[in-house]
């Protein structure tokens, strides 16, 4: 609050923010209320348990989804983030900004649906051509290239989650001031040397975010990793089929309200750390920077 | 006649940006020790010159030689300069110790003598007790010094500043300009200071160069830019120069006759070719134009022309008379405030005139120079 703002506004607005919040996140919290009754969704009776979040290790099932889900977020987090820095630093040089940004945003303006039916189709007929360029010529390793799997669910994952991180470190990047590559190559640092000790430093926070927002925008995708997966499962898959056929089972919630414990506890820390350390180091600068304080 | 080869030399260097022509052959050679200072109107081409010399921009033709090396195709960090930039590009992340020591610790030099080193020169400009600071906790002249520091710490036998004061308050730039000055006698290093700043460039230039249009127009030491300009640009960029368009009546030897409002001058050629009925300019500094009442102008020596008072304009420490020619040109005269107790009112029919060796001799336009 500035010093002449009015602190019953200043209020107000907090609060505003409070029930926007609480309003996005209720149906999570619901559902991690569920996760912690013993009679389930829909009992009449509400009874505490921690019995759901017990189960959920001995399902099978359930784990290996989550570990496919977890191995693909990452490995799209892997791929996509150097190349949404890539595409970020082609920007800030680049004369043809306006068709930079079409072409790294385009995936932004097809839906869900066609975008993964067009791949589905596209790795289909891509596998096609290997499999009989590989019959023909003998050559085995390569028809197994694009049938459904990990690798397309992946390709599919990291075409989406890119506008989305280039984004991120490209709003980081803005600030981030070209002149100061230069003088780093001034003071005899390879391009490689500026970017590391004085042009990532500084863009670094942007970096990280995207990383977070690239996991979480590939744990929670459902169509295209279902269009896309082949034959193994993921988090999002199981729940929706169990959902579709049987109902989730009482587990499922739990491991949700887990799963979102776990983002929650993270993300929250993050922000909690970074505002701690921003102000101590800030104050141990300050301390540091009076004149004389340095002189024993 | 030495051999070392000079600190910088660039010959016909071009810089072209698609139909933009930001340098057009310039050539020209800067000796090792020397402040050299790039002068001229922004956009001019002066930057592009610095920082194609720096490794910053390649040129599109011609070359860059330091220490007669071709260093044409070479980066920023492959060649013997450093750099000072206008707007501080200090990095926000490190403390001033640390911008300082940076170019060192790329080195194989132990840490204890890059500290030792950066220490030492934060000491020369100025700064020592501010090691641990971040820049934004520093003024804009400490950020400046940093740079400084930063740059000269590497031991380069060539620094580059780009518009290096012009970020800052004028006074400070006044401080600013004799640090650099007594700084870059100190280290005995090439310095090359672009600015459009002619003050500036008078206070530490040992030889100016003027730049516009991406051409080198004329270069020189600070004296002969301002005392004796070839080029009407020059004249006209540099001091506070009356130019008046005439005609060439008659050229014989270095003596030139024009005519300049139906009054005619004397002007010496000083080796330029004029032809007579040529289209010319002659240029007088303000200050060495007297002006007098007009029924007082057959018993003053030298040149004498007839003017119309405009105006009197205080400046403090001198005042300028802005007078009009018959045929329109405008003319100044300026003196010491204090110094004239001539009062005029607008209107009044005002005699001005000075010494012949004053009157430079120009062709109407600015030529191309290639040295």
């Amino acid at each position: 609050m500035t010093e002449y703002g009015n602190p019953v506004t200043y209020g107000l607005k907090w609060l505003y923010l409070l029930l926007i919040v609480c309003l996005l996140m209720s149906p999570v919290f619901y559902v991690m209320y569920i996760s912690f009754n013993e009679n389930g969704f829909g009992a009449r009776h509400y009874v505490f348990t921690l019995d759901w979040y017990k189960v959920i290790f001995t399902d099978r099932q359930m784990l290996t989804a989550l570990s496919w889900t977890m191995k693909l977020s990452i490995a799209t987090m892997l791929i996509t983030i150097p190349l949404s820095l890539l595409a970020a630093k082609y920007y800030k040089t680049t004369r043809h900004k306006v068709l930079t940004v079409f072409l790294l945003l385009s995936p932004l303006f097809v839906s869900s649906d066609i975008m993964g039916s067009a791949l589905l189709v596209f790795f289909k007929n891509l596998n096609g051509v290997f499999t009989f360029v590989g019959d023909k010529y003998s050559i085995l390793w390569l028809q197994s290239w694009f049938e459904l799997g990990f690798t397309t669910a992946l390709i599919g994952l990291i075409i989406y989650t890119i506008p989305y991180a280039f984004i991120v470190i490209l709003i980081t990047m803005g600030r981030y001031r070209q002149q100061q590559t230069e003088a780093a190559r001034a003071c005899g640092a390879t391009g490689w040397q500026a970017f590391t000790d004085i042009e990532f430093p500084q863009i670094r926070p942007g970096v990280f975010s995207a990383c977070a927002f690239t996991i979480i925008l590939a744990f929670n995708e459902y169509t295209r990793t279902n269009l896309l997966k082949g034959g193994f499962d993921t988090f999002t898959t199981v729940l929706v089929s169990e959902m579709l056929n049987t109902g989730m089972s009482e587990q499922s919630y739990a491991m949700s309200s887990l799963v979102s414990f776990i983002a929650i506890a993270i993300i929250g820390t993050i922000i909690i750390v970074t505002l701690l350390k921003s102000d101590s180091i800030a104050q141990r600068e300050r301390v540091k920077a009076e004149p004389g304080s340095n002189e024993s | 006649m030495s051999n070392v080869p000079p600190a910088v030399e660039t010959r016909d260097l071009s810089k072209h940006y698609g139909q933009v022509r930001a340098l057009q052959n310039v050539s020209v050679n800067i000796a090792a020790g020397e402040y050299f200072v790039l002068l001229g109107p922004s956009g001019g081409g002066k930057t592009t010159l610095l920082r194609t010399i720096g490794g910053f921009h390649r040129p599109t033709t011609g070359s860059v030689l330091l220490h007669g090396n071709d260093v044409s195709r070479l980066p920023p960090d492959k060649r013997p300069t450093s750099m000072v930039f206008q707007s501080y590009a200090l990095f926000p992340h490190m403390t001033v110790l640390g911008n300082v020591s940076y170019g060192l610790s790329l080195t194989k030099m132990p840490k204890d003598q890059i500290q030792e080193k950066a220490k030492t020169m934060l000491e020369m400009v100025g700064l020592t007790g501010y090691e641990d600071r971040k820049p934004h906790e520093l003024s804009g002249g400490q950020q400046q010094r940093v740079q400084l520091a930063r740059s000269l710490v590497l031991d380069r036998d060539i620094l580059l500043l780009d518009e290096p004061l012009a970020a800052l308050d004028a006074q400070l730039r006044k401080d600013m300009c004799l640090e650099l000055k007594h700084l870059q006698e100190q280290v005995g290093i090439t310095f090359i200071h672009v600015t459009h700043n002619q003050e500036e460039a008078m206070t530490v230039a040992d030889r100016i160069a003027l730049i516009a249009d991406g051409n080198l127009i004329e270069q020189g030491s600070a004296r002969d830019i301002y005392e004796r300009p070839k080029h009407r640009f020059t004249a006209s960029f540099v001091g506070e120069n009356n130019l008046m368009d005439g005609t060439l009546l008659t050229v014989s030897g270095d003596d030139a006759v024009v005519d300049i409002a139906g009054v005619k001058l004397m002007a010496k050629t000083e080796g330029q070719s004029f032809t007579a009925g040529d289209a010319v300019s002659i240029s007088i500094r303000s200050e060495l134009v007297k002006t007098d009442a007009s029924s007082l102008s057959g018993s003053v020596e030298g040149h004498c022309i007839i003017g119309t008072f405009r105006e009197a304009v205080y400046l403090g420490l001198t005042t300028s008379f802005r007078l009009t020619l018959d045929n329109s040109n405008e003319i100044q005269a300026r003196f010491v405030t204090g110094q004239s107790a001539q009062q005029f009112s607008p209107g009044d029919r005002v005699s001005l005139h000075w010494q012949p060796g004053d009157t430079r001799l120009h062709a109407a336009q600015t030529k191309t120079h290639t040295p």
